[in-house]
């Protein structure tokens, strides 16, 4: 993994060399970050909750799915940007290289200002809980911990499966903005609050629900199903498959090129 | 059992066929047609540890897919392919290290870093000692002429300094076979000299095998002793490139610069043109030598000037080419 930490020092080195546009892209995550912050915000001055979420439910829940999205964007940026690799013929320069491929697709490109959304993502974070009388207990804490993590798991499967999209074809790749910058935004919410197509949808082809609802229900005592709170363990299953998808998309890439 | 044994390996790609208009891209929408490309088709060759093998063919041939089959990025659909007792797409993660891949139109440097935080990485990359590292760092350094230019972001770099780095780069780990591919593409003839010279060294030094593919025919000429022709997918000649030329390098294009009008039969002379300096003539030498034409000419005429045009490799090719049919 050394070399994968190495990898991205160069991309932040890469970066900083544009140091005028390193710093305004910075300020400008902060800007875009809380437009999103500032339409929650005022949502919650119409009503007072959304069925029967508070402001600084919804908020804790914003938060976790911000946090496990911008994770990815810095360290798994090159998932996001994979049709490039594909296009350019980069992918066959990977290939010469004797070490894990997924790693090698991770660091081949990073974007170190979405780091700016990262720490308001925990900002906000704090903020929410500091706001929310929530007693908390251990199981709480390793709860909350999950979601951080699951939330980065999520979008890195989901990451994985767009980027598989790529073995196939390079056209239409807006399809894939659909489930991850789509999927972001609905999950920004607690899943509960769409109808119940919604719910099944995100509980089963793309369990959000495990991220951003069972575990919330939990940690704010709406529910007291310890499982809950392990819920997002799930997604370590969810991974799975998806790795296996993207190497068979490798294999496939082996047989049929670009 | 040679260092390199590729055996009747082909690949064919899968296209969908694009018709234009709209009707036919409306009804192709539907229905995909496909068309299906043999891009090599049974090709066979041996190669000896330390050979320089020159692979040529004309653009399509098929080049770089057996460049892609050789270096594991590709699995052909029939044939095998044993590289040091290795197939490179079944032990991708052991063979790579053996080899070293120089395209010349990618870069595999970071754009905007210098050279030297590149080769740090690659050293993780391949498991490379400090010892060997610095050794090999220092060789290379010295050899590629880089002391100046390895701390220089790559983007501030002219094109024959970046290959200079991006031949170091794939070095590094000591590969004990390189595939250059295009490696002067584009470089002004200091560079393309001194990108040949070390490359040469380096297979007499250290025996490393190296595979060229190269349309620049000088660069064919002056580092392959063996080539290997391709075309439509087919091995069309492999062996010495010097018999090759005896075979079909005989003709030779003579200018002479006369003021007086020469009449001038023999057999040899395969066509005489009148130019406004005086004549240009193509002659055959299995039949006629240079100093035996000469000797004629100038008994006849005052010749003012003369310039003999060897046969370039490119006109041989072109040649080759035709007589193949592709």
């Amino acid at each position: 993994m050394k070399y994968y930490f190495k990898a991205l020092a160069l991309n932040l080195k890469s970066e900083l060399e544009y140091r005028t546009s390193f710093i305004f892209s910075f300020i400008s995550q902060i800007i875009i970050f809380f437009s999103y912050y500032f339409v929650i915000l005022s949502l919650f001055t119409k009503f007072s909750n959304i069925k029967g979420f508070t402001l600084y439910e919804v908020l804790l829940c914003f938060s976790i799915v911000q946090f496990g999205y911008s994770f990815n964007e810095v360290f798994a940026r090159g998932l996001d940007k994979f049709d490039n690799l594909i296009i350019q013929g980069g992918f066959d320069r990977l290939l010469l290289r004797p070490k894990n491929i997924i790693i090698q697709v991770l660091y081949n490109e990073s974007d170190f200002v979405k780091t700016s959304r990262l720490f308001h993502a925990l900002i906000i974070l704090v903020v929410a809980i500091t706001h929310l009388n929530i007693k908390w207990n251990i199981i709480k804490i390793i709860c909350l911990l999950l979601m951080m993590l699951s939330a980065i798991i999520i979008f890195f499967s989901i990451f994985l499966l767009a980027a598989s999209y790529c073995f196939i074809t390079v056209q239409g790749l807006e399809v894939r903005n659909v489930f991850t910058d789509g999927g972001k935004h609905m999950a920004q919410y607690p899943i509960g609050i769409f109808s119940k197509g919604f719910i099944y949808f995100f509980t089963f082809i793309i369990p959000y629900a495990f991220v951003n609802y069972y575990p919330l229900l939990y940690i704010l005592g709406k529910s007291n199903k310890t499982i809950y709170a392990f819920s997002p363990l799930l997604l370590f299953i969810y991974l799975i498959p998806c790795l296996i998808i993207f190497y068979l998309g490798v294999k496939r890439y082996g047989s049929v090129g670009s | 059992m040679s260092f390199i044994e590729v055996r009747q390996i082909s690949k064919t790609f899968k296209l969908a066929k694009k018709k234009s208009g709209l009707k036919e891209a409306f009804k192709s929408f539907f229905k995909r047609e496909y068309k299906y490309i043999e891009a090599v088709s049974d090709i066979s060759f041996s190669i000896e540890k330390g050979e320089i093998i020159g692979y040529i063919g004309p653009n399509g041939a098929g080049k770089s897919t057996t460049i892609k089959i050789l270096s594991g990025i590709l699995n052909p659909d029939r044939g095998e392919c044993i590289i040091d007792g290795m197939t490179p797409w079944k032990d991708r993660k052991k063979f790579v290290k053996k080899i070293g891949v120089v395209f010349g139109q990618r870069s595999q440097l970071w754009w905007d870093i210098p050279t030297e935080d590149t080769f740090l990485l690659l050293k993780d990359i391949y498991d490379i000692t400090d010892d060997d590292y610095q050794r090999n760092k220092k060789d290379l350094i010295e050899r590629l002429n880089l002391e100046d230019i390895i701390n220089i972001p790559v983007r501030q770099l002219s094109l024959g300094q970046r290959m200079r780095c991006e031949i170091a780069a794939s070095l590094l780990h000591n590969p004990e076979i390189l595939f250059l591919d295009e490696p002067t593409i584009g470089l002004d003839a200091v560079s393309k000299q001194l990108v040949r010279d070390f490359i040469k060294r380096l297979n007499k030094e250290k025996q490393t095998t190296i595979i060229l593919t190269s349309h620049d025919t000088s660069d064919i000429t002056a580092l392959a002793k063996r080539i290997i022709l391709i075309g439509k997918g087919k091995v069309l000649y492999d062996g010495n490139l010097r018999v090759l030329k005896s075979k079909y390098d005989t003709e030779k294009n003579i200018s002479i610069k006369t003021k007086e009008k020469l009449v001038i039969k023999s057999k040899g002379i395969k066509t005489k043109k009148k130019t406004r300096e005086g004549y240009d003539l193509v002659i055959d030498t299995n039949e006629i030598s240079i100093s035996e034409l000469l000797n004629k000419i100038s008994k006849k005429i005052t010749i003012e000037d003369i310039d003999i045009e060897n046969n370039s490799i490119d006109n041989l090719i072109v040649k080759l080419y035709e007589d193949y049919k592709i």
